[in-house]
């Protein structure tokens, strides 16, 4: 069974590429994807603790972190609504969705 | 009255505001701005005689404090807003321009009750005593924020502004989140109060590695520096009510968080942590000044220019935090609500000021500041105090402000961005006063007259009396602030005699 170090590497490997795409990739939707991957990684952890923090008393989960993990998803949805209805709006004015073409503002 | 109606009254007339705004002409939408003062004021008297929720009810008690800091937080974000709205009653003919129907106000109606939700948000944030309540209720103003800046969404640079916003508070989320979900993981509980109880010398590593995390995350929000990249853009996209807002609303409620989840690492007893934790928020703070100050001596366009300075003031707010330890935290901590009270008013004052001349000249740079010693007296003496109060000129609140800072800092031994600090504020010095060089020593080639409306003029001009008097007196603001325990709300008998770590513990 893998254990919790397993979990923890994986959901750490996962911000990190989350990390790195947001700051290297170009183009808003992926960067969007990028930061989802971010708070799925956070999500393993919680999970990932919160399964293995019971050990002692009984054989349940210690269920907060699990509770976190909904409100994480819920939030997460909320911020994806408005923010892919900020870069359709974006998209309609400048006609593109790439960062570097961000520049009416400079100083 | 139990505390935690305040905020269900803020949410439940923001709904019937979005509900109401169908009814009302596309003509008449400011009608719902007055509509939104009318709660907002009375939740700011009801603050005053607000009393904890009761032990029984322990779905409340569990994830929402009422203290000092709590009264102190929400006051000032309910002040903030109701002169958020007051600003944008001025500034709707500019929204209306880039919204749908251009010039109707027609798409107008939702600005003001998203910001009582963005008010809501920033309340419960004052009060979040879990991690789970801090966590959502600093998305809900978060989010909420993102429409706000993105909210001409005919104009490119409003758009521009609230995808970086978005890009940059979505990526401060994701620190946050992984930041609690290893705290969560190093103590099994995401109780602030318990979490003091679970310090131990095995778990502190990943305690100091997931409340690092989190401090990234509380820079986004009070924009210090590692996360500072996206406020010029913003400020200036942004609409200009919605800068202000930010800038002293969202400011504050981030450091309303770092006090609440720095608390029990400051003063758990545990040397390692308190001290790595304060040379982080040292090394946070000299790095904010230095950039904010700098950056702000090259700027010319007059917004921008507020920007830095509110990086730059957000250096000089981390400077009592850092020196935050168990036995200076009530002085940390009402350094720090000094400091926001004055800035509430130097920051207003200054964005109404700017509302004023864009819509006179049509610039937001400095020079169209030329000018106006002569085209309207009275304005530009107004606009004097507040740059020198921005500068931290004796005999305004700003000074006082900036003193209790330095002296926290100095009690604490911060030497190396207390210097940093002196040599920020005398930069403040050379970059505020370009405004008033602007305005006596320039003559303007426009003598057309400057008019300004009576609601913003009497908003400056009492903001601007308010500055001078707390220069002269501020003892006032330490007595509205509580001057014994910590920060509160004009005068809270009830909480006198608890002190704040307490409060939080039950």
């Amino acid at each position: 069974m893998a254990s919790l170090n397993d979990y923890l590497f994986i959901s750490g490997l996962l911000f990190a590429i989350g990390l790195a795409g947001v700051i290297i990739r170009r183009n808003i939707i992926v960067i969007f994807m990028c930061l989802e991957l971010m708070l799925a990684a956070a999500s393993l952890t919680l999970v990932a603790f919160s399964r293995f923090h019971a050990s002692s008393e009984s054989t349940l989960p210690h269920y907060d972190g699990q509770v976190f993990v909904f409100f994480i998803i819920t939030v997460a949805a909320a911020e994806v609504a408005v923010g892919l209805a900020i870069i359709v709006a974006l998209y309609r004015a400048r006609q593109t969705i790439n960062v570097e073409d961000l520049t009416s503002m400079r100083g | 009255m139990q505390a935690y109606l305040l905020e269900i009254i803020i949410v439940i007339s923001a709904i019937a505001l979005l509900l109401t705004e169908a009814f009302i002409t596309p003509k008449r939408k400011y009608r719902i701005a007055i509509l939104a003062i009318l709660p907002l004021t009375i939740v700011f008297v009801l603050n005053v005689f607000a009393v904890a929720p009761s032990e029984y009810n322990k779905e409340m008690t569990q994830f929402y404090a009422w203290d000092n800091i709590a009264r102190f937080f929400k006051g000032f974000t309910l002040l903030a807003t109701i002169l958020t709205l007051i600003f944008t009653l001025d500034y709707r003919r500019t929204l209306s321009k880039f919204t749908t129907r251009p010039g109707t106000e027609e798409g107008t109606g939702e600005y003001y009750s998203l910001i009582l939700f963005a008010c809501a948000g920033m309340m419960w944030m004052a009060s979040a005593k879990d991690l789970v309540s801090l966590f959502v209720s600093l998305e809900l103003t978060t989010i909420t924020t993102y429409i706000l800046v993105a909210y001409m969404r005919r104009n490119v640079g409003s758009l521009e502004a609230g995808v970086k916003y978005l890009i940059l508070g979505a990526l401060s989320t994701g620190f946050l989140v992984y930041g609690i979900a290893w705290v969560y993981g190093a103590t099994g509980t995401t109780d602030l109060a318990l979490i003091q109880e679970k310090i131990t010398d095995q778990n502190q590593n990943y305690l100091l590695f997931g409340v690092a995390l989190i401090l990234i995350s509380i820079a986004f929000k009070v924009g210090a520096v590692p996360m500072h990249l996206w406020i010029p853009d913003v400020y200036q996209g942004a609409p200009t009510p919605t800068t202000a807002f930010l800038s002293v609303a969202s400011k504050a409620s981030g450091f309303a968080i770092a006090i609440r989840v720095l608390q029990p690492f400051m003063e758990s007893g545990n040397q390692v942590l308190s001290s790595k934790f304060t040379t982080i928020i040292a090394v946070l703070a000299g790095a904010t000044l230095l950039v904010g100050n700098l950056a702000a001596l090259r700027q010319s366009n007059f917004k921008r220019l507020l920007a830095y300075s509110s990086i730059a003031n957000a250096g000089f707010l981390l400077l009592p935090l850092a020196a935050w330890n168990s036995d200076s935290a009530l002085a940390s901590q009402h350094a720090i609500a000094f400091y926001l009270g004055v800035y509430l008013l130097m920051t207003f004052a200054a964005f109404f000021v700017l509302a004023i001349i864009y819509r006179n000249t049509g610039s937001d740079e400095i020079s169209a500041f030329e000018g106006l010693g002569r085209r309207h007296p009275t304005l530009a003496f107004m606009t004097t105090i507040i740059m020198g109060a921005l500068a931290g000129l004796p005999l305004t609140g700003g000074f006082w402000g900036k003193f209790f800072a330095f002296e926290s800092a100095i009690r604490g031994g911060l030497w190396v961005p207390v210097i940093i600090g002196f040599i920020g504020a005398a930069a403040g010095f050379y970059y505020y006063f370009q405004i008033i060089r602007a305005m006596y020593w320039r003559e303007s080639l426009s003598t057309r007259q400057i008019r300004i409306r009576p609601i913003s003029y009497w908003t400056v001009k009492g903001l601007t009396i308010a500055i001078v008097l707390l220069g002269f007196f501020p003892k006032p603001m330490e007595w509205l602030i509580g001057e014994k325990p910590t920060s509160a709300e004009k005068a809270p008998q009830k909480n006198q005699d608890q002190p704040v770590a307490v409060n939080t513990a039950n």
